[in-house]
């Protein structure tokens, strides 16, 4: 199931990125057959991903290898050949089939087939290059899971990341194709002399392409991350135990790229793309294309039984009743209409300035991140280190003013109400302030307090009790507090009786200790209420 | 994230800018929303989970603990995959060590259990466990979150004892002993014929009354076993050979004194030179004398904790230990060999009144010497080199 629909994937991607290179065509030479080459593209990718598996398992550069790739390849040009010679007509075809078996073969490198080839050589590579990563992501578990294999270094991507850098490459390939395929060109050609005034036309067919790419290519790497994901689990022998994952998976996938797009076409972008039209055009793009395929299989096969006849010099009775194939053409976009408000333009504008703004600092982040070596050397540079000694005065200089400004305030607040006491309008208040004590008697303060919460629910402290034994006699009703009240009571005799200082460190842990007793008397009492209830 | 990331969103940028706005803001959109959708989802759906381990937090060897986790997922936010990994302590590590992978819905649960085996005593912290999920794309990297490590304590063994031959010299004591220095007037066990200088408070006038004679009571010895259980676990003062074992052997020794102790319902506690982790001065506290199960169990606790230490000297911590100690008391001191300095704090322990036992665990060299010496100052030494011996001195107690 991975299978197909990682193949399916691929060939949608690529067909978006042949959509797009038809457009690029189209729009520079308009003379060619832009929708035959993007179908004969189309029609190479789903020969590459039919024989991938068995190229594959052949060995590279072995006899068998040569001769099956050799063969494909030899097919290949010649169909790309007849095919654009057909375009021109059934006639021009006979002509320059003809001039070929009489070997004339320099028309047969014309300048459209050449570019052709190349385009077909770059379809053929990067469908085989996405098919090798989806292989080694986990499609095929054996190369997957191979230990045997060379050891792993340690600055080796990982497939998936591969995939990703691959996808986004070919993007940012795509981006600029799109943006070319939206420039005249040629009036640019045509006005050679002084500065091309470059002009942009408003919609090309080959943003649909672009944008399905990514998309398509965000349904791709969901799926090879759930497939390394697999590989990473079956090689660290880490069990599933969730039965439903691969299906929750396709839930949580479908439903946030669906998020994602729904986002996206409501966010202000200019002339928006919308996303079922765009889905449309792609659809009718692929539908043509198949169409034409069809066709053309059927026009080849009526051509192989009319070889004998074009030999003996008869006109062929299939061809001359059917018409002429019509060549597939590419879509094109609708021209909408443009905002007019001035309000909506500026929270346009707004939108996407400070959509722009806050994307740079992201990626930059991200960027310094990702290079540790960048941020070393910001750290060595001059300017770097004026800016973090300029950021410490200050936040120096702050804390100081807030220290100053809050003992100022305290101060004063003090005098103010010592005043009023001194003068009896607000009564005196006896409270201890306990940071006013030394750790000494912090500990005092803590045991006598012990002592004094004890005594109010019957435990009292007996004149001739030592601290041990009423230590042992707290213990008894408090018995989970046991340690608690050992350890205060060990600290309060060294502190009573011991002449050496005291560390204010113990006088954190007694305080500590303290807290812990005072709340087991408070549920104590808590559940002595509840019981006389 | 991949490295192409930002050269596509550069691209983009400046797409965006020549043909001001459109497609190419649209794709910005969508990647850029894409990395940071999934990644707020993974960091908020990772916090929204939850990991609560149960178990019985206290074992003895050999005992196979059952660890239950249960992982909760409390937000509305599914998590679509999550990893879970187990920290075990090598110690109690089986061959099947915990780790799984499941995914969580929208406010569900999932529940796990696993198993431990105590082989050793110890505390042992259970975790932490770490927790791990990703972005559905895989754009950024995963997220790891780790979940608190919860203790497990792990009991020294103890040996039952049926009796130990430890003298005391406390008065009004409640044991029976076979060489009294006092009596206890609450233990009559017969009567005798008045002589000239028995005290008039042990005649017994009911039966003088009835066999027209003076007759005196006679009383039981006893002892009192108000004891401290003092246990070295300094480096330096086991045979560096055999010192796991041997310092092993002294926890087990003072574990099974204090079971013995407690199980006559007399007062123990223990004063350790060794390390406590969960002490905040990595010194175990000192336990004061108590008596009941409650008692053990706390002594037992910190017997499970304690480390060896390294460069501790035993005698100034002897020294430190004893004037908190009340007169009478019995130091049972546990250590693997004793020096001038011990063997000098034990005789002043001796002229303040407190009785000190020597055992010495493991294998020393110098045990014969120690004895002589231990003799001078009329201090017993019970030497213990292996469980077997704590076994047969068991075994000999009861026939004697």
């Amino acid at each position: 199931m991975f299978r197909a629909l990682s193949y399916v994937l691929v060939f949608l991607m690529m067909a978006c990125i042949v959509l797009t290179i038809g457009n690029l065509i189209e729009n520079v030479v308009p003379g060619w057959h832009s929708g035959l080459i993007a179908g004969a593209l189309l029609f190479l990718v789903m020969d590459r991903l039919y024989t991938y598996r068995q190229l594959k398992s052949l060995t590279p550069l072995s006899a068998e290898w040569v001769i099956a790739l050799g063969a494909q390849w030899i097919l290949i040009v010649l169909v790309i050949r007849f095919l654009l010679s057909y375009a021109n007509g059934l006639n021009a075809f006979i002509a320059d089939l003809s001039l070929f078996v009489r070997g004339y073969l320099a028309n047969f490198f014309s300048p459209e087939f050449v570019i052709t080839f190349l385009l077909a050589l770059m379809a053929w590579v990067l469908t085989a290059q996405f098919l090798d990563l989806l292989e080694e992501i986990g499609l095929d578990q054996e190369l997957a899971l191979r230990e045997e294999s060379a050891p792993i270094r340690s600055d080796m991507v990982p497939a998936h990341q591969r995939l990703v850098t691959l996808i986004f490459s070919v993007g940012i390939f795509l981006a600029i194709v799109t943006v070319l395929t939206r420039v005249n060109v040629t009036t640019i050609l045509s006005n050679l002399s002084g500065l091309p005034d470059i002009e942009v036309r408003r919609f090309s067919g080959a943003e649909a392409g672009a944008l399905l790419y990514f998309v398509f290519g965000l349904t791709l790497l969901s799926l090879s991350r759930l497939m390394s994901l697999q590989t990473h689990w079956n090689r660290l022998r880490i069990p599933i135990s969730s039965h439903n994952l691969t299906r929750q998976w396709a839930t949580y996938s479908l439903s946030f790229l669906l998020i994602l797009a729904v986002a996206v076409s409501l966010l202000p972008a200019g002339d928006s793309l919308g996303l079922f039209s765009v889905l449309g055009t792609l659809v009718g793009f692929l539908t043509g294309i198949l169409a034409f395929l069809a066709q053309l299989i059927l026009a080849l096969v009526l051509l192989l039984f009319s070889l004998p006849f074009l030999l003996f010099g008869n006109a062929p009775p299939f061809i001359n009743r059917s018409a002429p194939l019509p060549p597939p053409t590419l879509p094109t976009q609708p021209v909408l209409p443009t905002e007019t408000s001035a309000i909506w333009e500026l929270i346009r504008s707004t939108l996407l300035w400070g959509a722009l703004v806050v994307i740079l600092v992201f990626a930059f982040i991200q960027f310094v991140r990702q290079h540790g070596g960048i941020r070393a050397a910001l750290r060595n540079s001059r300017i770097t280190n004026w800016l973090i000694l300029a950021w410490q005065w200050l936040s120096r200089n702050a804390d100081q003013t807030r220290a100053s400004l809050s003992r100022a305030i305290g101060e004063g607040w003090r005098s103010i109400v010592s005043r009023l006491e001194g003068k009896g309008v607000l009564p005196g208040m006896d409270f201890i302030s306990l940071r006013s004590l030394d750790p000494r008697r912090q500990i005092y303060f803590f045991y006598l307090a012990m002592v004094r919460r004890g005594g109010e629910q019957g435990m009292t402290r007996e004149p001739a009790q030592t601290p041990s034994e009423y230590a042992a006699a707290l213990e008894k009703a408090l018995p989970s507090t046991t340690e608690d009240i050992d350890s205060i009571t060990a600290a309060f005799v060294e502190a009573r009786y011991s002449r050496q200082e005291v560390d204010p460190g113990k006088a954190e842990l007694v305080r500590g200790a303290w807290g812990r007793i005072r709340r087991a008397l408070q549920n104590r009492l808590k559940d002595e209420r509840s019981a006389n209830k | 994230m991949s490295g192409t990331f930002l050269p596509l969103l550069v691209v983009l940028v400046l797409i965006a800018a020549f043909l001001r706005g459109d497609f190419a803001l649209t794709l910005i959109y969508l990647v850029v929303g894409a990395l940071a959708m999934g990644t707020w989802w993974c960091r908020r759906a990772l916090g929204q989970v939850d990991a609560k381990r149960h178990f019985n937090t206290h074992a003895f060897l050999g005992e196979q603990i059952k660890i239950d986790l249960q992982v909760q997922n409390k937000g509305w936010l599914p998590v679509p995959w999550l990893e879970l990994r187990e920290t075990l302590p090598v110690a109690l590590a089986g061959p099947h060590s915990f780790q799984t992978v499941t995914n969580l819905g929208p406010r569900a649960a999932a529940q796990f259990e696993y198993f431990v085996q105590a082989r050793k005593r110890g505390y042992y912290p259970i975790g932490p466990l770490t927790l791990s999920t990703g972005d559905i794309l895989g754009l950024s990297d995963s997220l790891l979150a780790h979940s608190q490590a919860e203790a497990l304590i792990i009991y020294p063994k103890i040996i039952p004892f049926a009796s130990a031959r430890i003298s005391s010299h406390s008065p009004q004591g409640t044991l029976r002993h076979s060489l009294p220095l006092f009596e206890d007037p609450t233990r009559v066990f017969g009567k005798r014929s008045y002589t000239s200088g028995d005290s008039l408070r042990r005649i017994d006038w009911k039966s003088s009354a009835s066999t027209g004679r003076l007759q005196v009571k006679l009383f039981e010895p006893s002892i009192a076993l108000e004891t401290c259980v003092i246990l070295n676990l300094n480096a330096e003062d086991y045979y560096y050979r055999s010192r796991m074992d041997s310092t092993e052997l002294a926890i087990v020794i003072a574990a099974s004194m204090s079971n013995w102790i407690v199980e006559k319902k007399q007062m123990v506690g223990m004063v350790v030179n060794g390390r406590d982790p969960l002490s905040a001065e990595l010194m175990p506290q000192s336990i004061p004398a108590r008596k009941g199960k409650r008692h053990l169990m706390r002594l037992l606790e910190t017997l499970a904790r304690v480390e060896v230490i390294d460069n501790s000297a035993f005698g100034s911590f002897i020294q430190k230990q004893r004037y908190q100690l009340a007169w009478g008391t019995t130091l049972i001191v546990i250590t693997g060999s004793a020096g001038d300095e011990l063997m000098d704090e034990l005789y002043q322990a001796r002229r303040r009144g407190q009785n000190p036992v020597l055992i010495l665990a493991g294998r020393d060299s110098t045990e014969e010497a120690i004895r002589q010496r231990a003799a001078v100052f009329d201090i017993p030494v019970f030497s213990i080199a292996t469980e077997r011996d704590l076994t047969l001195w068991m075994q000999g107690s009861k026939r004697t």
